[in-house]
C-alpha cells in the first residue's frame, strides 16, 4: 500500500510536465467526444430529414420503377385500387399514407428556365406523412382543390419568384408529348432538408395527373409508420401484396438513404481512426512520461533496489503514477467533452463555416448540425484511457525497474 | 561466528575489449558488532567492495558468505530479499525520496518488511528519528532539511528495519565537519546500543579516527587491516 501512496505522491513531481500530458490527453479525448457527438447528430438529423421530408418511413412502388426511380419516368406507375389501399391500411402502426406522382419538369418564370423535380401530392394525405407544412416561411401550403404550387426558398431566390407569382412547368406527358402546368405559388418552404428547398415543385396530385395524362396513377405511395418497425412492416406489406397478386414491393427509408448510410459507415471508420489517434497520443504521452521519470529518478530506483524492493514493486510505483495521469487526463477530457457536447447540443455547428449547405456534401441538413449525447462514449473512453495508461506504462516501468542497482545508484 | 566472510573475491569489469580488475582477490572476515572503515585512494575498489558485501553486485570469482550463507551466486531476486531483510544502506548523496517527508522516507523502508499495526509502526519510526536527533522534524521534506539532517534521515531509514549490517559509502563526503562529526556520533551510538555492524568507506580522517577497525584498500587488494581497542 505504501507503494501505492508513493505512486500517487509522485504525481506531484514534475507538475508542469504532468499537467501538459494531462492536457494533451484531455484535448485528444474531448476532441473525440465532440467529433462523436457531431457525427452521431449528423446521422440522426440526416435520417430524420430523409424520413420527414423525402421518403417517409416506407415507400411502396413497383420494383421496375424503384430501380430507376431517380429517372422520374412515367412507366411502371401504380394504379390505385381498393384492394391495394386496404392492404396498406391494414398495416400495424400506420400513421399516414401519401400517394405521389414524381415527374421531370422545367420551371419557367417567363425569363429563365431550370430543371426541377415535380411532385404531385394530395395535400391532406401529404401532411399526414411529411412535416414540410411546418416550414412554410411565406404564404401557405395549397388547400385541397386549389391549383397552386409550393416551392423551396432557394429555388424561389434562384428564379426570382415570390408568393402569388405564376410559374409554368414544362412537362412531357406519358405519351411523350409536351404539356405545361401553369400555377400560382401558394407558399415558400425552408425545410431542414436542403434537397426540398433547392429543386422541388409541389403541385396538387390531380393537376399533375391531368397534365401528364396518367389517369389515376402515382409513382409511389409513401407511408408514415412507427419508427423502428420499418423492416417488419416492409416484409408484411410485400407479403400482403403477393397475396392479392400484386408485384408491388415495400421499401424501407434506409434503401433510399443508402448514400447517407454509406457516409455514416464511413463516419464510423473515421471515428475509429480518430479513436486510434487519440489512444496513440495518450499512450505516447504516458510512455514518454514514465521514461523521463525513470531517467530523472535513476538514483532513487537504485535506492529502492538497495532497500530490497522487488522489480514488480518498483513497476507498481511507476504504474500507479502513469495510471493517475491517465485518470486525470481522462477526467479532464470528459469534463471538456461534456462542456463541448453541451454547446453542440444547444447551439449546433453551422455548416456555413465550411461553406454552402449540407446538400453540397451529400448531407440532407440545411444549416446547423446539432450534437447528440452519447453517454456510453464517455465511460467507454474513460475506462479505455485507464486501460491504455496501465498497459502503456508496463514496458517502460519494467525497463526502469530492471536497471542494474549499482549503475542506478551511482547513475552510471 | 563471522557475520561476513569474503574468500578470494575478484571483480573484473569489461570496458569494451579491455578487462579492468577492480578487486584482485580480497579475503575478509567481519564479526558482528564491528565498526569498520574501508579507506584508500580513489579507484582502489572501496565502492566495488561495498557493493559486493551489500549484495548489489556479484563477484567475478570468489565467495561471499553472509550469516554463514553463501550469497555470491544467488539470483537477482534472492539477493533483493537478502538486502531487504539483512542490510541497510547509507549513500553519500542521501538518496531520499523528495516527495516524502522524513517520517515517510523512514516508514518506506520498514513497510517493506514489517506488517505491524499502524500505531506500532509509527512508534518505531518516531523512536528511530528521535534517536538520530530529528525529533520535531518528522514532517519536513528533504528540501527543507540540511545536509546533515538528510543524512540522519538516511541513517534512520537504514536502521529502522534493524538490519545486522549497515553499509555506508562515504556518508560524510557531502557534509561539513560539524555535521560529519554528528553523523559519525550517531552511527557509533547505534553500533553500541543495537550492536549493529557498520562498514563504511571514507576518505575522512576524522571518521577513521572513530573506527574500531581500519582496512586499507589499494589497487583492489587489502594492504592493511588494523584493529583498535
Amino acid at each position: 500500500m505504501f507503494s501505492f501512496k508513493l505512486g500517487l505522491k509522485n504525481l506531484t513531481r514534475q507538475k508542469r510536465r504532468n499537467i501538459l500530458i494531462i492536457l494533451v490527453i484531455a484535448f485528444a479525448f474531448s476532441s473525440y467526444l465532440l467529433m462523436d457527438s457531431l457525427m452521431n447528430g449528423m446521422e440522426e438529423m440526416s435520417f430524420d430529414n430523409i424520413k420527414n421530408y423525402d421518403t417517409g418511413n416506407i415507400q411502396v412502388a413497383y420494383p421496375e420503377y424503384w430501380e430507376d426511380r431517380e429517372e422520374l419516368l412515367l412507366e411502371n406507375l401504380i394504379y390505385l385500387n381498393p384492394d391495394m389501399e386496404e392492404s396498406i391500411k391494414n398495416v400495424d402502426g400506420l400513421l399516414g399514407m401519401s400517394p405521389e406522382l414524381r415527374f421531370k419538369a422545367n420551371l419557367n418564370n417567363g425569363i429563365d428556365e431550370v430543371a426541377v423535380r415535380g411532385v404531385g401530392i394530395s395535400i391532406e394525405q401529404y401532411n399526414q406523412v411529411f412535416a414540410t407544412q411546418n416550414y412554410v416561411v411565406e404564404g401557405s401550403m395549397f388547400a385541397p382543390g386549389e391549383s397552386k404550387a409550393v416551392i423551396g426558398v432557394s429555388l424561389a431566390e434562384l428564379m426570382d419568384l415570390k408568393v402569388n407569382d405564376y410559374i409554368t412547368l414544362l412537362v412531357r406527358t406519358k405519351d411523350d408529348t409536351f404539356n405545361t402546368i401553369d400555377v400560382e405559388i401558394a407558399g415558400l418552404v425552408r425545410a431542414p432538408n436542403p434537397m426540398i428547398n433547392n429543386g422541388i415543385v409541389f403541385v396538387p396530385l390531380d393537376v399533375a395527373r391531368q397534365a401528364l395524362n396518367v389517369g389515376n396513377a402515382v409513382s409511389m405511395i409513401t407511408l408514415k409508420t412507427v419508427s423502428g418497425d420499418e423492416d417488419k412492416v416492409t416484409k408484411e406489406l410485400t407479403d400482403s401484396f403477393k397475396n392479392i397478386n400484386l408485384d408491388l414491393k415495400a421499401y424501407s427509408w434506409k434503401e433510399s438513404a443508402s448514400s447517407v448510410i454509406a457516409l455514416s459507415a464511413a463516419k464510423k471508420g473515421g471515428i475509429g481512426a480518430i479513436l486510434s489517434v487519440v489512444l496513440l497520443i495518450g499512450m505516447l504521452g504516458i510512455i514518454n512520461n514514465v521514461i523521463l521519470s525513470a531517467l530523472e529518478r535513476t538514483e532513487e530506483i537504485g535506492m529502492m533496489k538497495a532497500l530490497g524492493m522487488r522489480e514488480w514493486e518498483i513497476v507498481f510505483v511507476f504504474m500507479v503514477e502513469a495510471t493517475g495521469i491517465g485518470i486525470l487526463g481522462g477526467l479532464a477530457g470528459c469534463l471538456l467533452g461534456y462542456a463541448g457536447v453541451s454547446a453542440l447540443v444547444k447551439y449546433g455547428y453551422s455548416i456555413a463555416y465550411i461553406g454552402g449547405d449540407g446538400s453540397a456534401y451529400g448531407i440532407p441538413i440545411l444549416d446547423r448540425i446539432y450534437g447528440t449525447w452519447n453517454y456510453p462514449a464517455f465511460s467507454f473512453l474513460f475506462i479505455l484511457g485507464i486501460i491504455i495508461a496501465i498497459l502503456s506504462s508496463i514496458l517502460p516501468s519494467y525497463w526502469a525497474a530492471h536497471k542494474d542497482p549499482v549503475k542506478a545508484i551511482y547513475h552510471r | 561466528m563471522s557475520l561476513l566472510e569474503l574468500n578470494k573475491v575478484k571483480k573484473i569489469y569489461q570496458q569494451g575489449k579491455i578487462k579492468v580488475p577492480a578487486l584482485r582477490g580480497v579475503n575478509l572476515e567481519v564479526e558482528e558488532g564491528e565498526f569498520t572503515t574501508i579507506f584508500g585512494p580513489s579507484g582502489s575498489g572501496k565502492t566495488t567492495l561495498l557493493n559486493m558485501i551489500g549484495c548489489l553486485d556479484t563477484p567475478t570469482e570468489g565467495e561471499i558468505r553472509l550469516n554463514d550463507k553463501k550469497v555470491s551466486d544467488l539470483s537477482r531476486k534472492a539477493l533483493a530479499m537478502i538486502r531487504r531483510f539483512n542490510i541497510g544502506f547509507v549513500f553519500q548523496s542521501y538518496n531520499l525520496i523528495p516527495v516524502l517527508t522524513a517520517y515517510e522516507n523512514v516508514e518506506f523502508a520498514i513497510r517493506l518488511i514489517d506488517h505491524s499495526s499502524e500505531s506500532q509502526m509509527k512508534e518505531k519510526v518516531l523512536k528511530i528519528l528521535a534517536e538520530v536527533g530529528l525529533k520535531g522534524l518528522e514532517s519536513r521534506r528533504p528540501n527543507e532539511l540540511s545536509g546533515g539532517e538528510k543524512q540522519r534521515v538516511a541513517i534512520a531509514r537504514a536502521l529502522v528495519k534493524e538490519p545486522k549490517l549497515i553499509l555506508a559509502d562515504e556518508p560524510t563526503a557531502n557534509l561539513d565537519s560539524e555535521n560529519a562529526a554528528g553523523v559519525v556520533d550517531i552511527m557509533r551510538k547505534m553500533n553500541k546500543e543495537l550492536n549493529t555492524t557498520f562498514i563504511f568507506s571514507t576518505h575522512d580522517p576524522m571518521v577513521m579516527k572513530y573506527a574500531k577497525r581500519c582496512i586499507n584498500l589499494k589497487d583492489g587488494m587489502i594492504s592493511a587491516d588494523e584493529r583498535r581497542e
